[in-house]
């Protein structure tokens, strides 16, 4: 089960689970709201670092610029204009601590289970390591996916004009 | 260099990398250290002052004895500041600077990294500096940084959008991602190169390339006159000198990237001059870039913020975006 080889590879998967899983952690247990944006940006790095490991350099370096620069800015904007000593207040509830301790590690139970159970099938024409990946990904973009891509846009130019309209009627 | 890197990762070949990977930074530290001394002599030349001239001869070890000085000064942290992101911002600031100058390639066979998607690679990094900066704002615990901050985070978000949008002219021209694909493909003759094809794009990355590396006149996140120094007032020391540090190595990846992407890189401007070496071509491009910034600054006012973001939207997002349409129209009528 555990006969893994020591490559270059290897390691970078290690530091990178490490950093993930770190910076997951430490969000979730950090009490002041900007450490919680810090540690997520390093785990969306890290994620960033996986994907790279997985030969998807265009899809790492767009979750660099989207997820881990405009996402994160984004968020510690907002939380900058909250008050700076402000963290939150610690109650202690025994029995919706336990109950989400007994779902967090049922749900840690069916993944790892149906991670184990899957097989993963072979593409039926594998891409060749060497090509271009951002030229397939548009391409694809461009013709089997043209549909759901000009969705996802129009989606977009609705929500900028939705934000615009409300800054309108906050302005007047 | 590129064929180390298919290579299998053996302890040789590690240190290898590691040996390349100090003596960039010792470069780049010696950039940086003149780049301000020649900044300080032509900003003096062109006011009519003489500039430093007191410490080595012709002044030369002035940048010198001043980084000596941030180094041993007192490291202060003021009391109510957020220590760990006041510690953390500094070092986050300049890792991506450094890690930028990985794609960029000098000369056909020197390049320290071959991505396919070098160009993004150098945007979306360039990006987490800027949280960086907002950080050592915002836990600097302070009014002026703060302010500094934000307006530095606005400048750089604002301005980052033309800046991307200016180089797809260039990407689709070339077809590639690849810097060294795009500086190889620019021809012999220097009116061949995409500074003259993509005159609008060239100008456009030009203007957002000032405004991200915060310099006048778009250096509003640090106006002296209005917030005493923005976002690194409350820094002092080697934590301040990696701040500024940051700032120059920035100069040096964009002038180097500009080279790259617009003017032929390591090309001879005409065919006839291809005996002198890439390296140098390179580095006279790299110069002239460095000399205008410090030309530009030396020259223009800073403008007003509400300006700036007028001709952040309002003037260079829009003739980008043209700029992309006027490439297509072009690339689908003559080219194909």
């Amino acid at each position: 089960m555990f006969n893994v080889n020591f490559t270059g590879e290897f390691v970078a998967f290690f530091i990178f689970s490490v950093l993930i899983i770190s910076g997951a952690v430490l969000m979730v247990s950090f009490t002041k709201v900007v450490h919680m944006v810090v540690s997520l940006a390093a785990v969306f790095i890290g994620i960033a670092g996986m994907f790279v490991l997985l030969q998807a350099e265009f899809l790492a370096f767009v979750q660099v610029l989207i997820y881990a620069g405009a996402v994160s800015i984004l968020m510690i904007f907002g939380i900058m204009m909250t008050k700076h000593q402000d963290a939150e207040a610690d109650r202690s509830r025994p029995l919706h601590e336990t109950l989400t301790a007994i779902g967090a590690l049922a749900l840690f139970g069916i993944l790892f289970y149906a991670i184990r159970q899957s097989e993963f099938p072979e593409p039926e024409q594998p891409l060749s390591q060497a090509t271009d990946n951002t030229m397939e990904i548009g391409k694809l973009l461009f013709t089997n996916y043209v549909v759901p891509f000009e969705l996802v846009s129009v989606l977009l130019t609705v929500a900028f004009i939705g934000a615009i309209v409300l800054a309108k009627k906050e302005a007047d | 260099m590129g064929s180390w890197l298919d290579e299998t990762l053996t302890w040789g070949n590690a240190l290898l990398f590691f040996l390349w990977g100090v003596i960039l930074l010792a470069i780049v530290l010696g950039f940086v250290t003149y780049a301000i001394f020649f900044e300080r002599k032509v900003i003096g030349w062109m006011q009519f002052r003489i500039g430093p001239n007191r410490v080595g001869p012709w002044g030369l070890l002035q940048s010198v004895a001043d980084i000596a000085k941030l180094l041993m000064k007192e490291d202060t942290i003021p009391r109510k500041a957020d220590r760990a992101l006041f510690i953390l911002a500094p070092a986050l600031a300049y890792v991506p600077a450094f890690a930028v100058l990985a794609v960029i390639p000098y000369t056909q066979k020197l390049y320290f990294a071959d991505i396919n998607v070098g160009l993004l690679y150098y945007v979306a990094l360039s990006g987490i500096s800027t949280i960086a900066i907002v950080l050592g704002g915002w836990s600097s615990n302070n009014k002026y940084a703060l302010l500094g901050g934000m307006r530095s985070a606005a400048q750089m978000i604002s301005y980052e959008v033309p800046l991307v949008i200016s180089v797809v002219g260039v990407i689709m021209m070339s077809g590639s991602l690849n810097l060294r694909t795009i500086a190889d493909q620019q021809g012999d003759w220097f009116w061949q190169w995409n500074f003259l094809p993509q005159i609008i794009g060239f100008v456009v990355f030009v203007i957002a390339a000032v405004s991200e590396l915060n310099r006048t006149p778009f250096d509003l996140p640090e106006a002296e006159s209005e917030l005493v120094a923005g976002y690194h007032v409350e820094y002092s020391g080697f934590r301040f000198a990696f701040f500024m540090l940051t700032e120059y190595v920035y100069v040096y990846a964009i002038a180097a990237l500009t080279t790259v992407l617009f003017l032929g890189g390591w090309h001879a401007p005409f065919p006839f001059l291809d005996w002198v070496p890439g390296i140098i071509w390179f580095l006279l491009k790299f110069s002239f870039i460095v000399f205008f910034l410090f030309w530009i600054r030396a020259t223009l006012p800073r403008i007003r913020i509400d300006q700036l973001m007028g001709l952040g939207w309002k003037v260079l997002l829009p003739v980008a975006i043209l700029n992309v349409f006027l490439t297509a129209v072009y690339l689908e009528l003559f080219v194909k």
